[in-house]
């Protein structure tokens, strides 16, 4: 059963990748669903057996590598926080295929996309049931590659090969990092396995090392290389670059790379290793920061993106921050709580702006948008629900895990921790305020989009509107259902060896934070609704005189900080000159002139040059053959 | 008054001199069909002689007055021999019958050339081993002449024959020298004659003289001038004949000399056998390069891998030995194929030679593209064919006898020579489809076949064979 | 002694003359007479050595078969000496070059001609006496014993020479008339001839 969860979603991206074109459209589609459908199921029996049951398991499937003392098998791990991840990846991603089948209705590569979207499934779960850290990169770079394969799905768009690539090698970048950190690890400890690992952690509590003629404390070095990685793949500041661009991909492809996959895994990654940064403190200190200021950061962005799909990327970043800060602030708990939340609600919104795309007829830009909501009724309720679950209106999903994760940063009770409290508030106001403008923006006011658009939106299939449904049930209840055991007082029951946590439970400590603390968070939500009622539906010429008034503040964060253009400053040019250098002077310049290609020149040449000799004359023949005894007599006679 | 010589050793030569005059008669009498006949009852002669082979040469004999000797190794080679015969006549079936040949003498003379192989295999005296050689290259002159319509084929053999003369008379000429100076012609004699004596200039120029005719038979360079013109004209299936039975004949008989009669010598053959074997296999391996002609291609080639099989010889040792014979069995198992191959390049009834010919074949006629795509990875020597096997025993014997640059040179030659392999492969699947071949005959369908899985399966299978060669390896040391 | 020694020099002369002479003479049926008078000198050679039998065998075979065919084939081939002469300037050098570095090695290495210890009794080991069995019969002795192999398998090459030479040349011509005896001989009137009544007025149908 455990390995069927597992495999069933690579059989079905097997059969659907390789037989897509035999066995047709259809089939492909009901075998990938099919695939992770059953997944889904069997992750349910799973994870009341594993995390409220208590069976913890590891299912060894066969040796990988064994070579010296590095040993490392092919394994399955199931605690309760691979248990929780499998679950809510096979259930949001179940819902996305069965979404992505009406979606793609119209492409003529169904077969290819579902069989990605399968594998991709894959990946992630053999990333978060990996039980040692070279099966979890295996996973980890299985995700990165189908994430480039699913950004550039629509490959003919030059645009969307950019963002893969794009996405891909900052990737990269990410996974150097956590490949160091890896390499790390089996320096100190010379083991992969996670048990053999935590085992052995607390015992190399204050090695150090010398990195780079800097002696520093060895567990802070991984600590932050690991997290390195997972900055990377989740998005945070400074790597965060790709996760907007990703948006060229199908939208099922957005929902499924940030809500159920791939960006929480540097979030589980964190929450994995935690035995590990709980002895790396000033890691924590660097997690939190960075994790407080990407969800500050993020949210400013969104409050003026006007791609529908973007402004939800920017919110994905954002809520990431808001995991990892939590993560560093040691309630690891509650971060993969408001994970699972997120994956829901996220999952929601994304698929439900995919529905008003597919309703506008492709169109993303919200300002084209606008006075549709009678005419989509479901998913106006849907996307509703989502951005109330996302904005943490009680008793939506995300009402319990954020707040927890804010009180858990102001009970932490470290100059860090309110920090992250302070970013936290703010990022809150700001995600009421581009949430409820996007709603706004979207449903309400005049139509601006062209007649025949508009006489063409229509409520999307119910293929696609019924997964929608399932998802809003989870953005609704998911939160108040899994309160108790995540976070609350059964949270020791639940979480048992899965997270570690040294010192002071920041959880306990957060429910026992000053009464403002609970209800700043619900304070600012709805001033930041109230705000965007009243910019986009009373007085919609504000927002464009605002930016007016103040195009330095607006050019700035329309630009994203402009991130992207001192990368490509930094980075992509000197890179690209680089490149040049060495490709032009050093490859073509030296090494294939006087290497490959002035061999084959030269042997061409002397081939060209034997053949010349082969005259056909016979007494040449002839006299080549004394020449060659001549040489030889000559050479034995003088010189043997 | 004098015994009678111990016939026993000697049975399937014997034998075989016996089945060509028969095939001779039975040729010049039957009326109907006579080279079928004649073809199907040769290599009938082969067979048994082969089995005579097994049968009567197991212990280490001489006779005729120590003139001819067996042991295993003389044994393993004259199978090797028996059965490219076999399969030359095997592929000449359906040959003849296309072109309409109707002239039996072309099996009697691949008979009668076998035999003369045999000998020199065999051979245990500068006499007899001249004498075979004689009646050897004798015998592939008429062959390489056959079409004496065809302007190329009597230009072939007209080539062959005088270039070939002139090798025997290098290899007389030394034979002499030795002769005058060491006053003795047979290979014992010769050996304890060098073992005792000091350094003898006169012996050793007569030696070089020696390998020059030899090198001469097995196409090394620089007495491989002649090939490509010989391969090209001859007719096909003689060019399988030629490019196999000869070179393993002449190289066996090589082996047996230099680490026989000539051992004490080492130090000076073996230096021009290193020029000689670097020299062919660059030069196979270059020149092939600008070949359009299928069968000069794979004159070339066959100059390369000689070389390469010389590498075994130069490192005169067991192991040295051994992968020379493993070389030359799996060679005749490429070879053979790739000429089944050629025999079955034929457009609207005619047989063509052009590289070209071959484009788009992997569309047109899939199971020959496949089987000539298998040869020619494994001529290239692309694990895990049996080609790559062959070379890794070669240069691994050269590297433990100490011969590292020979080695490093044979595995650059080889990748500068897997070009053309590779270029064939590619002109079969990537360039645009001619005309398409016309379906291949049955027997050279089979032969193909046989050989392409040969080459395959060898790696599954290798201990047979390798015990034979071990066993012949072993045997030609002992004494 | 004197003699002998007298006719080697003189027989040994000729010999290297005449093929001298074989090379450069322009005509080539010249070539071939002095083809003719090298054999005889090498006859003679032999004759000195006592072994007359090979001399003869020499001059018979030699002189009065291969020599003449070769004097037939000369003189029907036609050959232009001219054509054959043509470009030989360019190799001549070259050719010069290799031949005198040979042959100056092939004179070291018999100036230094040091020959094994048991060398010459080794070579004349097969060789009876003279006096006590004539050469003829001495050849005979081991030809048909210790050389029998050598003399069969000569006997296959010329066999194979003889395969060779009418598979390459015989040709079975279309229109040509032979005479068959048999045929001559089995023909009976009734097979030719037919007797036939022609009515007056009328001609053959």
């Amino acid at each position: 059963m455990y390995a069927a969860a597992i495999f069933l979603p690579l059989l079905g991206a097997a059969i659907a990748g390789f037989f897509g074109r035999r066995i047709g459209d259809r089939a492909s589609q009901i075998v990938t669903c099919a695939g992770v459908g059953l997944g889904a199921v069997l992750s349910i029996p799973i994870f009341f057996s594993v995390a409220v049951g208590g069976n913890e398991e590891v299912v060894t499937l066969a040796t990988w590598i064994n070579s010296g003392t590095f040993e490392t098998a092919w394994a399955l791990r199931f605690d309760t926080l691979s248990a929780v991840m499998v679950m809510t990846v096979t259930c949001v991603s179940f819902l996305i295929h069965v979404y992505a089948v009406g979606y793609m209705s119209h492409d003529d590569c169904k077969p290819r996309f579902m069989a990605y979207l399968s594998l991709f499934t894959f990946a992630m779960l053999m990333l978060v049931t990996a039980d040692n850290l070279v099966q979890l990169f295996f996973g980890w770079e299985g995700v990165g590659v189908v994430s480039y394969l699913l950004i550039g799905f629509w490959f003919k768009k030059p645009t969307a090969n950019a963002a893969a690539i794009k996405a891909f090698v900052v990737n990269r970048v990410g996974d150097f990092g956590f490949l160091l950190g890896i390499f790390g690890i089996y320096l100190l400890v010379d083991a992969v396995s996670f048990d053999t690992v935590f085992d052995a952690v607390p015992s190399h509590a204050e090695d150090a090392v010398t990195f780079f003629g800097i002696e520093g404390h060895a567990l802070t070095l991984i600590a932050l290389l690991l997290f390195v990685g997972a900055m990377g793949k989740s998005a945070q500041l400074f790597l965060h670059t790709w996760l907007p661009d990703a948006m060229e991909g199908p939208t099922p492809v957005s929902a499924l790379i940030h809500a159920a996959t791939m960006v929480t895994a540097g979030v589980f990654l964190v929450a994995r290793m935690s035995p590990l940064f709980e002895y790396a403190p000033a890691a924590l200190e660097v997690v939190t920061v960075v994790g407080a200021s990407t969800a500050f950061f993020a949210a400013t962005i969104g409050c003026v993106q006007n791609d529908i799909k973007r402004v939800i990327a920017y919110s994905t970043c954002s809520q990431l921050g808001y995991m990892f800060f939590a993560c560093g602030v040691g309630a690891y708990s509650a971060a993969i709580f408001h994970l699972m939340t997120h994956a829901w609600f996220k999952a929601l919104l994304f698929l439900g702006s995919g529905s008003v795309i597919h309703a506008m007829s492709d169109e993303q830009d919200m300002r084209k948008m606008g006075g549709i909501w009678k005419h989509v009724k479901v998913t106006y309720a849907m996307m509703w629900i989502g951005t109330l679950a996302l904005v943490a209106v009680p008793p939506f999903a995300g009402y319990y895990s954020k707040d927890m994760i804010l009180e858990a940063a102001y009970g932490a009770h470290t100059s860090v921790g309110q920090y992250a409290f302070i970013m936290g508030i703010a990022a809150a106001l700001m995600t009421a305020f581009y949430s409820g403008r996007l709603l706004f923006m979207t449903f309400h006011g005049e139509p601006r989009a062209e007649k025949e658009v508009m006489d063409h939106v229509h409520e999307s299939p119910l293929i696609m509107t019924l997964p929608l449904a399932g998802l809003a049930i989870g953005a609704i209840f998911a939160g108040y259902i899994g309160y108790d055991v995540f976070i609350g007082d059964g949270r020791d029951m639940f979480w048992r060896d899965a997270i570690a946590v040294l010192g002071n439970d920041p959880i306990e400590a957060a429910h026992h934070v000053p009464a403002w603390v609970v209800w700043s968070p619900m304070v600012v939500t709805l001033l930041g609704l109230g705000l965007a009622y009243h910019l986009y539906m009373r007085r919609p010429d504000i927002p464009g005189r605002l930016a007016a008034s103040y195009p330095l503040v607006y050019k700035f964060l329309l630009n994203k900080w402009y991130f992207d253009e001192l990368y490509d400053f930094l980075f992509v040019r000197p890179a690209f000159r680089i490149g040049r250098v060495l490709w032009k002077r050093g490859d073509e310049g030296v090494i294939d002139r006087f290497g490959p290609d002035g061999i084959s020149a030269s042997v061409i040449a002397g081939a060209k040059r034997l053949g010349a000799v082969q005259t056909g004359y016979l007494y040449h023949y002839a006299f080549a053959m004394i020449i060659g005894i001549a040489l030889f007599v000559s050479w034995i006679v003088v010189g043997g | 008054m004098t015994q009678m010589p111990n016939l026993v050793p000697a049975y399937a030569e014997i034998f075989l001199a016996l089945s060509g005059l028969l095939l001779l008669m039975v040729g010049v009498f039957r009326k109907t069909d006579p080279v079928r006949g004649v073809a199907r009852l040769a290599i009938l002669a082969f067979s048994v002689a082969g089995v005579l082979v097994l049968t009567t040469n197991a212990v280490a004999v001489t006779t005729f007055s120590g003139m001819f000797a067996v042991n295993a190794f003389t044994s393993f080679a004259k199978l090797l021999v028996l059965l490219g015969g076999g399969f030359a006549v095997f592929l000449m079936l359906p040959w003849a019958k296309n072109e309409g040949i109707a002239r039996f003498e072309l099996p009697v003379v691949m008979v009668f050339a076998v035999l003369g192989m045999m000998m020199m295999i065999s051979a245990n005296d500068l006499i007899s081993l001249y004498v075979g050689l004689e009646l050897q290259s004798l015998s592939l002159y008429v062959l390489a002449a056959f079409h004496r319509g065809n302007l190329r084929a009597t230009e072939a053999g007209v080539k062959y024959f005088i270039l070939g003369a002139l090798a025997s008379g290098l290899l007389l000429y030394g034979s002499s020298l030795i002769y005058g100076f060491a006053g003795t012609t047979s290979f014992v004699g010769l050996a304890s004659a060098l073992s005792s004596a000091q350094e003898n200039v006169g012996v050793i120029v007569g030696m070089v003289f020696v390998i020059s005719g030899l090198a001469f038979k097995i196409s090394a360079v620089p007495f491989h001038m002649w090939t490509p013109d010989v391969y090209e004209g001859s007719p096909t299936p003689v060019t399988a004949f030629f490019s196999v039975a000869p070179k393993i004949a002449a190289l066996c008989l090589f082996l047996r000399i230099l680490v026989g009669p000539f051992d004490d010598l080492m130090f000076q053959w073996r230096q021009v056998l290193i020029v000689i074997c670097v020299a062919s296999m660059l030069w196979g391996a270059v020149a092939a390069i600008a070949q359009s002609n299928i069968k000069r291609l794979m004159a070339y080639s066959s100059i390369g891998h000689v070389g390469y099989a010389l590498i075994g010889l130069v490192a005169a040792t067991p192991e040295g030995a051994r992968g020379m014979i493993y070389y030359m069995l799996i060679y005749l198992f490429m070879n053979v194929g790739t000429f089944a191959v050629i025999l079955s390049m034929r457009v609207k009834d005619r047989y063509v030679e052009g590289v070209n010919d071959l484009s788009g074949l992997s569309k047109t006629n899939p199971a020959i593209a496949l089987a000539l795509t298998v040869l020619m990875f494994s001529m290239a020597g692309i694990p895990p064919l049996a080609g790559f096997f062959g070379k890794y025993f070669v240069f691994v014997a050269a590297i433990n006898a100490g011969l590292i640059p020979l080695a490093v040179i044979g595995v650059l030659s080889s990748v500068i020579g897997a070009y053309y392999y590779l270029r064939l492969i590619k002109i079969m699947y990537f360039d645009e489809a001619g005309e398409g071949l016309d379906k291949p005959d049955l027997s050279t369908g089979v032969v193909m076949g046989v050989c392409a899985l040969a080459v395959v399966v060898f790696i599954l299978v290798p201990e047979p064979m390798l015990a034979g060669a071990d066993a012949a390896a072993a045997a030609l040391f002992q004494g | 002694m004197i003699a002998a020694a007298i006719a080697f020099y003189v027989f040994a002369t000729m010999a290297v003359i005449g093929g001298l002479n074989v090379i450069f003479q322009r005509n080539p049926v010249h070539s071939v007479l002095w083809l003719i008078l090298t054999f005889f000198n090498a006859a003679g050679l032999f004759v000195i050595l006592g072994a007359e039998f090979v001399a003869m065998i020499l001059v018979v075979v030699y002189v009065g078969a291969v020599a003449v065919l070769f004097l037939f084939v000369v003189m029907m081939l036609d050959i232009n000496i001219t054509v054959i002469r043509e470009g030989i300037h360019k190799y001549v050098w070259a050719g010069l070059l290799v031949g005198g570095v040979l042959l100056a090695e092939l004179v070291t290495v018999f100036t230094s001609w040091v020959m094994f210890d048991d060398a010459a009794s080794l070579s004349t080991a097969p060789t009876p006496d003279p006096n006590v069995i004539t050469n003829t019969e001495a050849l005979g002795n081991i030809l048909y014993t210790d050389y029998v192999y050598l003399f069969q398998a000569a006997g296959i090459i010329l066999l194979v020479a003889m395969i060779g030479s009418i598979v390459l040349t015989y040709r079975t011509r279309t229109g040509v008339r032979k005479q068959v005896i048999a045929d001559q001989v089995a023909r009976r009137p009734s097979d030719t001839l037919e007797m036939v009544k022609v009515e007056s007025g009328k001609g053959l149908q």
